[in-house]
Formats: C-alpha cells, sequence, structure tokens
C-alpha cells in the first residue's frame, strides 16, 4: 500500500492534492482513500491530508502514522513541530519539499535517513502559493512512478474543473513542469507493507485514576494561556513598519489588529508580535501613513540570520 | 453505472438524489454541512427535483421532516452530534407519526467537553425513540445503506423513519470508490413514494399525532412501533436479497468477516470497524482463528443473528466507541442481554475506545484479542478497560500543566490526585 | 380593500364547523376565539398545533375538525407549518395532489409556547416568507399547566409562580410589535366577544399569502379567575378599558379597527378577576392601579 501525505497551510490547497493524486490512483486502477484534515483552525494554519493507494481495498482509516512519502508544500512548516511534519519518517520514506533552497541544505538541516528533494519554487510563487498544489500532486505522482502523465492530466482537469478553465490551464502547465523535473526520480518512492504496524507491539494501556472535579473538568484556571499558541507561523507575508514614517498617531493599527498583536510602547511606537502576527496585513491597509510595508516571510526570515551574523 | 471517488458525505447526498427525494429540511453542523451544500448544488443546477428549505434549528428541521412526510411526499434529511441532541424531542415525536423518512446522522461526539470528532454516543442517544439505525462502514455501504433504508422505511410492515449513521471524518470528509448506482436501476429497486393512509388534503380530512389519555391506548401505540421495528428484521432481510439481485452487494444486519472458525472475535461497528479488519488479516497471517462480527442494524436489534454468528466462538471482544457513564460500553451491555443464557455463549470482554476520534491502533487491537482469550481460557469476564495509554496520559499532564489545574486542586485536602 | 361580507351580527354563521364535546374548560374564551376563525377560515383548513391546552382539542379517537390537524410540539408548530405547507406545494407541482385539495396552513399555538420558546421557529418561518396563519389563543399564561406566569402574563397579576402581594413582576411582552417589526403579509389582535371585528380580520387574512399573525385575547376562567358565566363580559371590558386594543398591520401600517372614547376605567376589568383581587384587598393598591391605568393611557395616546 502507498501512504503519502500532504502538509501544507490552509488555503494552499493540499486537500486539492490529495485528490489530484488519489484520483490519479484511481483511473490508474488502485484501490483509493483520501481525505483532508481539518481541525479548528483556519487559512495559513498548519494542515494536512493524506492519500492511501493499493490494489486491494483499504481497511485502514485515520491518520497516516509511517508514509511512504511526505509533500511539504510550504518549508516553513518542516521546523514546526505542531505541524508534524515529520512523523514517522522511516528510513525509506521520501521527503519532498517545495522551497527555494538547494536540497543539500534541507539534508544538513534535518540528518534524515531516507532521501530529501526539492521542489523549487521561483520567488515571485512564494508569499502566495496558490498553484503549489498541483505541483505538489504531479511531483507526488512522478517519484512513486505508477501513474501516467494522462491520467494525472484527467485527474488534475476533474479535480480542478469547478475553478475554472484559467485555472485548470494554469496547474496543468506547473504540474507538468514539475512532472517532468522529477523524471530522473521516478519510482523513487517504494510501497509500503500492507500492514502498518508489527503484531509484537504492546499498547501500554493503563488504568486512569480518579481525579477530582475541579481537576478533571475541562476548565483553564489561569489567564490568557492562549499566547501559548505561536499563531506567527500562519504567517506567509510579514507587516514591518518604518518608524521613520510612523506618526505615532492614535495607534490606529494597534486598535484594528484583530488579533492584539500589536502593543504600543512607553513611547508611543506600535510593536508587531510576530509571535502571534497572522500576517493578515489589515495594518498595512489602515495605517494613515502608509509606514507599514508588506515583506514575504522567507525574506524578512533571511534578513534576520543575516543580521544576527556576527 | 459508474465507480468514482466520493467522500461519505456525498455518498449520502447521492443515496437522497438517487432515491428522488422530493424534500430536504436542513441546518448545518459540521461534519454534516457538504451532504446538504451538495443536495443545495443539485437542485440549483437542476439535477434535482426537489425543495430545501433551512430552518432555525434542528429542532425545527425534525418537525419539518416529519410534517412533509406525514403529508406525503419523500424526505431526506442530515444532521450530527449537538444537532441530533437539540433535535432529541422531535426525534421521539415524528417516529410516534409513522411517517416514513430518512436522516442520516453523521457521528461525532458530544459535549462537554465539546469536540468534532467522532464516537457514537450521539446516535445511540436516539436508541429507544423509534427510529431504527443502519451503521455504515465504508462510503459504498453509505450510499446503499440510504437506498436500502427507504425502502424498508416505507414497507406497510415498517413505516418507522430510520437513521443511517456514518462516522464523521473517517466516512464523512474521506474519499473513497463507490459505485454509483444507474438512476433508472434504483427507480426499479425503489418506487416511488406510497404514502398509504398518510397525507393532509381537502377531501380527506385526517388528524394526525393526536394525544391519548390513558395507559392502555397508549401503550397500544407504543407497543405497534416496537411490532413494526421487529418486522423490520424481516423486511430487511427482503429488501436486501432484492438489492443484492440488482446491484450485486449484499447486505445482512451483521456482518461477519472471516469468522466460520474463529474462536475469537471483536464486535463493533461503524468505520473503525474496517480497521479490525486488518487486525483480522494480520492476525489470520500469524495463524490465529479470530473473526470480526459488526452490526450493521443497531434498531432493530439483531439479537438472533449476533447469536448465530457468536455462538461456538469462544471469546469476544467488545469494542464501545461510546460511554455510558457508569455502566460502561451499550453494545456490550446489549449483547450481554442477547447472549444471556444461551448454551456456549462466548466470554466477552469489554473495551470503550474510539471516543472523540481517538486511533484505535492494530497493536490495540492484537491486545485486545490477548484479553479476550485469556477470559475465554479461565471463564471470568475481565473488568472493562477503557482504551488509554501512558503516553496519552502523559500528553494530558502536559495540557494540564498549561491549564493549571495544579492550581485549581491547591490547598483543597481531601482531593483524589 | 374590497366590501367585507360581514356587515352585521346576522352575517356571521349560525352553524359552526368546529365540533362540540372537546374537553376545554367551561367558557374558555380561547376556544371561542377558535370557533369562530374556523367557521370564516372554512374547512379547508390544516391546524399545526403547538403544546398547549388546545393540545387536548383532538384525544385518540376524538377530534372536532372537519378539516386536518397535526400536533407538533411546544417549540417548534411554525416548522411543522413549513413541511406541510412545502410538501402540500411540492404534491401540487408534481401532479400527486389536485389544486382543489389544497389546504391553509394555520399554527395554532398558545401564549406559553408564541411569546417563548416557539419564537426561533416563528421568527424562521417568518424570515422565510412562510405562507401560514398564526393564531395564538392568548391566555396569558401557562394555563394547561395550572396558569403559571409566561412572557404573556400581564404585571401585577397573580399566577401560580407569581403568588405574592406584588404579583408577576414582569411586564406583558408585545408580540403583535415583534411581529410587525418583521414586516409580515398581515398582523391583527381579536378577541372571541368582539366576533364581527374577529371576521373582518380572518376575511382578510384569509386571501393573503405569506405570514400572518392573528392574535386573540383569550379570557380564561380557570386562569384568571371569574366564573364562566363573565367569560364575554370581561373580553368587552378588556376592549372598553383599552387593555386590549383591536389594530391591523396591513400593507407597512398599522390601524386600530375599534377607538373607545371615553375608554371605561381599567380597574372595572381588574376588579372583576381573582389574579387582580390582590390590588383591591385586603386594602386598595392605588399606586399599583393608577401606574396600571397610566400605561393603558400612554399606550392610546400615542394611538392618534
Amino acid at each position: 500500500m502507498y501512504r503519502i501525505r500532504f502538509h501544507g497551510r490552509g488555503g494552499q490547497g493540499m486537500k486539492t492534492a490529495s485528490r489530484i493524486l488519489g484520483t490519479a490512483f484511481f483511473g490508474s486502477g488502485f484501490e483509493v482513500q483520501d481525505a483532508p484534515l481539518y481541525g479548528a483552525e483556519r487559512r495559513g494554519a498548519p494542515i494536512f491530508a493524506y492519500v492511501r493507494a493499493a490494489r486491494r481495498p483499504i481497511h485502514e482509516r485515520g491518520v497516516i502514522d509511517r508514509p511512504d512519502l511526505v509533500v511539504v508544500a510550504d518549508d516553513t512548516l518542516v521546523p514546526i513541530p505542531t505541524a508534524g511534519v515529520m512523523a514517522g519518517l522511516g528510513e525509506r520514506s521520501v521527503l519532498l519539499v517545495a522551497t527555494g533552497e538547494e536540497p543539500a541544505v534541507w539534508r544538513d538541516r534535518l540528518q534524515l535517513q531516507g532521501p530529501i528533494l526539492t521542489l523549487p519554487i521561483a520567488a515571485e510563487e512564494r508569499a502566495e502559493l496558490r498553484f503549489v498544489g498541483a505541483s505538489c500532486a504531479a511531483a507526488a505522482a512522478r517519484l512513486i512512478g505508477v501513474i501516467s502523465w494522462a491520467d494525472l492530466e484527467r485527474a488534475t482537469q476533474q479535480e480542478l474543473a469547478p475553478l475554472g478553465e484559467t485555472v485548470v490551464v494554469e496547474n496543468l502547465r506547473r504540474g507538468r513542469a514539475a512532472w517532468d523535473a522529477f523524471a530522473p526520480h521516478e519510482g523513487l518512492v517504494v510501497e509500503g507493507a500492507e500492514a502498518a504496524s508489527q503484531v509484537d507491539e504492546r499498547p501500554d494501556w493503563i488504568e486512569l485514576p480518579f481525579e477530582a472535579a475541579r481537576i478533571s473538568a475541562p476548565d483553564i484556571h489561569v489567564a490568557a494561556t492562549s499566547t501559548e499558541v505561536r499563531t506567527g507561523l500562519w504567517r506567509t507575508i510579514r507587516p514591518v513598519i518604518d518608524y521613520d514614517r510612523c506618526h505615532r498617531c492614535t495607534w490606529v493599527c494597534s486598535t484594528l489588529c484583530p488579533d492584539s498583536a500589536i502593543a504600543v510602547d512607553t513611547e508611543g511606537a506600535p510593536r508587531i508580535d510576530l509571535d502571534h502576527c497572522k500576517g493578515c496585513m489589515i495594518c498595512v491597509a489602515v495605517c494613515p501613513t502608509h509606514a507599514i510595508e508588506t515583506i514575504p516571510e522567507g525574506e524578512a526570515k533571511h534578513a534576520e540570520s543575516e543580521e544576527a551574523r556576527p | 453505472m459508474s465507480r468514482m471517488l466520493v467522500t461519505g458525505n456525498a455518498a449520502a447526498a447521492w443515496g437522497a438524489r438517487l432515491a428522488r427525494a422530493d424534500y430536504v429540511p436542513a441546518f448545518p453542523i459540521t461534519p454534516q454541512t457538504e451532504i446538504i451544500e451538495t443536495l443545495g448544488g443539485w437542485i440549483e443546477a437542476g439535477e434535482l427535483d426537489a425543495r430545501m428549505v433551512t430552518l432555525d434549528s434542528e429542532h425545527s428541521m425534525l418537525t419539518a421532516a416529519g410534517a412533509a412526510a406525514a403529508t406525503g411526499v419523500r424526505v431526506f434529511t442530515a444532521t450530527s452530534s449537538q444537532g441530533l441532541l437539540y433535535a432529541m424531542e422531535m426525534i421521539y415525536t415524528v417516529a410516534g407519526w409513522r411517517a416514513p423518512f430518512v436522516l442520516a446522522n453523521v457521528s461525532r461526539a458530544l459535549a462537554a467537553p465539546i469536540t468534532l470528532e467522532p464516537d457514537h454516543n450521539d446516535v445511540l442517544a436516539a436508541r429507544d425513540s423509534g427510529f431504527l439505525q443502519l451503521h455504515a462502514a465504508t462510503c459504498q455501504e453509505v450510499l446503499d445503506l440510504t437506498l436500502l433504508a427507504y425502502r424498508l422505511s416505507e414497507d406497510e410492515g415498517v413505516r418507522l423513519p430510520i437513521i443511517v449513521n456514518l462516522d464523521g471524518f473517517y466516512l464523512s470528509f474521506t474519499r473513497e470508490p463507490v459505485q454509483i448506482p444507474e438512476p433508472s436501476a434504483v427507480d426499479a429497486f425503489l418506487p416511488a413514494f406510497d404514502p398509504g393512509g398518510l397525507g393532509f388534503s381537502a377531501s380527506r380530512p385526517v388528524s394526525q399525532a393526536v394525544a391519548v389519555l390513558g395507559g392502555g391506548p397508549y401503550s397500544y401505540f407504543r407497543y405497534e412501533m416496537h411490532e413494526a421495528a421487529r418486522n423490520a428484521l424481516a423486511v430487511f432481510d427482503q429488501v436486501a436479497a432484492d438489492f443484492g439481485d440488482r446491484f450485486g452487494r449484499h447486505y445482512s444486519p451483521v456482518e461477519s468477516y472471516r469468522c466460520d472458525d474463529a474462536e475469537i472475535a471483536f464486535v463493533m461497528m461503524g468505520s473503525f470497524a474496517t480497521k479490525a479488519k486488518d487486525a483480522v488479516d494480520q492476525l489470520r497471517d500469524a495463524g490465529q482463528a479470530v473473526g470480526l462480527v459488526r452490526p450493521r442494524m443497531l434498531r432493530p436489534f439483531p439479537d438472533q443473528a449476533l447469536r448465530d454468528a457468536l455462538v461456538g466462538r469462544r471469546g469476544v471482544a467488545v469494542i464501545d466507541q461510546n460511554l455510558s457513564m457508569g455502566l460502561g460500553g451499550v453494545l456490550h451491555t446489549e449483547l450481554s442481554a442477547a447472549l444471556c443464557g444461551v448454551p456456549n455463549a462466548p466470554v466477552l470482554a469489554s473495551f470503550v475506545g474510539g471516543l472523540g476520534g481517538r486511533d484505535i491502533g492494530a497493536s490495540e487491537f492484537f491486545a485486545m484479542v490477548d484479553v479476550a482469550r485469556e477470559a475465554a481460557r479461565s471463564g471470568m469476564p475481565p473488568v472493562p478497560r477503557l482504551l488509554y495509554t501512558r503516553s496519552e496520559l502523559r500528553e494530558m499532564r502536559k495540557l494540564q500543566g498549561i491549564a493549571a489545574a495544579e492550581r485549581a486542586a491547591a490547598g483543597q485536602p481531601g482531593d483524589g490526585a | 380593500m374590497s366590501e367585507s361580507h360581514y356587515r352585521h351580527m346576522k352575517d356571521l354563521p349560525s352553524t359552526h364547523l368546529l365540533g362540540a364535546g372537546t374537553a376545554m374548560c367551561a367558557g374558555c374564551g380561547g376556544l371561542q376565539a377558535v370557533h369562530e376563525v374556523y367557521d370564516v377560515l372554512g374547512e379547508k383548513t390544516v391546524f399545526v398545533n403547538a403544546a398547549g391546552c388546545m393540545t387536548l382539542l383532538s384525544v385518540y379517537p376524538f377530534t372536532p375538525f372537519r378539516g386536518s390537524w397535526l400536533y407538533t410540539s411546544m417549540a417548534s408548530a411554525p416548522a411543522g407549518a413549513q413541511g406541510v405547507r412545502d410538501a402540500l406545494d411540492l404534491l401540487v407541482a408534481k401532479g400527486r395532489l389536485p389544486a382543489n385539495d389544497d389546504l391553509q396552513v394555520v399554527v395554532l399555538t398558545g401564549d406559553g409556547a408564541a411569546y417563548g420558546m416557539g419564537l426561533s421557529s416563528t421568527s424562521g418561518a417568518i424570515d422565510r416568507g412562510l405562507d401560514f396563519i398564526y393564531l395564538c389563543y392568548d391566555n396569558e399564561g401557562y394555563a394547561n399547566t395550572g396558569q403559571q406566569s409566561s412572557p404573556a402574563t400581564p404585571h401585577a397579576a397573580h399566577t401560580a409562580t407569581d403568588s405574592g402581594v406584588l404579583g408577576h413582576p414582569g411586564f406583558k411582552k408585545d408580540l403583535f410589535g415583534i411581529w410587525v417589526a418583521n414586516r409580515p403579509a398581515y398582523a391583527a389582535t381579536v378577541i372571541g366577544t368582539e366576533p364581527l371585528d374577529l371576521a373582518r380580520k380572518i376575511e382578510r387574512a384569509k386571501d393573503m399569502r405569506g405570514p400572518r399573525l392573528i392574535l386573540a385575547l383569550a379570557p380564561c376562567p380557570s386562569g384568571w379567575g371569574f366564573d364562566p358565566g363573565e367569560m364575554a363580559e370581561i373580553g368587552r371590558l378588556a376592549v372598553r378599558s383599552g387593555v386590549w386594543p383591536l389594530k391591523e398591520y396591513d400593507d407597512g401600517r398599522v390601524v386600530h379597527t375599534e377607538i373607545r372614547r371615553p375608554r371605561v376605567p381599567v380597574e372595572e376589568y381588574l376588579v372583576r378577576q381573582e389574579r387582580f383581587r390582590h390590588l383591591f384587598e385586603p386594602e386598595r393598591n392605588d399606586a399599583e392601579l393608577s401606574a396600571i391605568q397610566a400605561r393603558i393611557d400612554a399606550y392610546w395616546e400615542c394611538v392618534d
């Protein structure tokens, strides 16, 4: 059975990617199961979708814990533990990262046993990864190597048809480019075992102790714990304040930021809390002096690391 | 017939479409929403000649569903979880109207704490309502059981509404290959709704769902509902046989998987049962005689079919994706009653798991077989087990640390922590 | 507006559609209104009932209706009306029911459901422009369970749940106003003791389409505490004192169909009911009586 996970952010088309691959597998005569996993979180938040494909009916269900292939549409997700990108990667698992960086950088960084490949993302595409879903699906299909371009093309058309002809054409163009780019690695992904688990594993069941209701009721006994959730990780673009142009006005940006992520310091200057800014850019839109700029998150991070060098 | 990849939600919508439902009262709730959106899209596109109305609540939705069925049209509706509970007064009420229709319930665990992922406490709350219940394990079954449900519900020998249950996420948002039958073939299997004695019209006055005073008449009406529900066992067999002849897919009230010579059997409902099939296959590969018994039908309770499937097994692992607080698993309780006093009945081991979408891993299935085998050897049913691991509790402790649960307990003598 | 068929009392039907033999109390003001409404609507009517006193109109195997009836629940009768209306429309449109077999759909509800628990489903039905008549018999309390306070109970009235010296602390909710704010096809207040006014309003409502409210004050001998034989007089006093304004909303305007000058002092209405006796005994509560009168006067000042 093939087991593939697609990781991205809400809005980047990971459900679409899983559906294109699922439909292409199905068109190639496989039994298929595909599903997105949404939580309560929203656009920009890490999400994933998965595909199972086999030559016989699939009984396995739920999240894939031993993937044969993991596709990451947004490289900023890799270091986020809660995104779960690295979960279950074994020595034969292939990791494919859509990134502007070289494969060697990632191999060096992650030190995985299995192969790491990269899907190059052009600079202008990085802020808005609108078409990355089809490219990810095409690259995955080529790496798996049991799906023809004709089946993939049909699947892409079928899944994207509701979005209109222009979207279909553009996605097919990019999908084809990814398909061609991974020709040298065709068949790199190897089908995993039929069963996901080994018989000799034992569950570490315990007897759950009784605990008084004041502990065991779903109550939070301390204020504002939500700040421990780093929603700044949702951000793909970053607002940057030019303090020369900022007039220290009546703090329009701070008032209108929905996430309470802009505070005003003792000098009267607004300070953006990048741990929690989701990158909605309302502050950019409302700043009376146009003092806030939009910078792609990747560039901003790169600049930060340059600055950090001695 | 075409075979295509559709979600469980889309399969439910296909069931309503192929049944040519006239009327779809609706109210959105995760994870059911895709069902009504799909139907709404088809109605908008002229592909389904039906009327959809969004009500102000599930309570109203069920009222409109029952009222329209009582007026003589074919009705489909869908809900989930809190919605089913909000409608619960009308679930009981419309069942007593003896007006047939089909309700898809996308199982989702109940508050509190409020959550999104599935277990079966929602649908089991409707257990004693008079609605019949069919539980799907695959997207194909969602579609097929919806069509079967209309035939069963509308049968003169039954005339009770039916819930077709599918698990949220694991079926609702999961695409699987589904054979979509030809509409003409479905028309031949499921003719247009004959309202029989139902309906309101100027030329035929009728007072429906009137009050009764006194336990005698009340008991009569309620016992008749019970008789109708019991009839549904035989009617289901006829209807399923006809369905099998026409479509080649054969459904029994109880599915038995690799059970013929099984010493140990799993018993569970819904989509997680396919995970048990995987475990059975692996255990069989390892030389163990293990099988799966899955009730597709929960109401009426297929007690004889379950006895037929289970008598002769040595041990049974009953896995309940529900919890009746202070008692345990509902299916375990019902199965115990069905096997009580039966010679050569297997020993039952009770497990509660899969609450709120919590996965049941392959290693847990294997361990449950070991527990059931030991119970069979000793003849002693084990203490029911709530599936929970040390690592889960460790994770829970981290969350409780953030929630400062210990702060609530601080300085409080005598707490059990 | 066409001339009414009902110009004089002798124009009202002298034979009645609603069968006798129901379980309603002797002297029931609600039943009086319902039978008058039914006479004008005719038997091509299906009543969709919310839990209340009138639920006991149809007790197996006895029904007073020559047309049809469906009991639903306390909260959701308008949703039941939606299902019946939609199904009838579908059956007619798909040729499964002759058009002349179609029915007028009427919700029959008490104030307990109408002013409280039933508001959500009623609001939804108005939002959707449901073609139905909503007939509320308002006996100003949960009368079927022994006259506990409801959101329709008037200020200072004694009820089973407000039996202290001050009576009910709340004020009667303006259901007519709630409906009018939602711009229905029609809304009217009526009372069975003014049958000509009632008949004319039902006659108008009958041929309209959309949500239509008929709000009938229902003097209740058991719940309000008066002799059944006095029901007609209590009803007339409710109108003559100005406690129960007779009005209708049509085409964006509210018009009062009965303006009494001078009005009878409200005391004459209150003093005849057990539920207000504490305003007179053991000693007169002049402050409360003046306040009640003042609120009525203030209402009518705005009418001109």
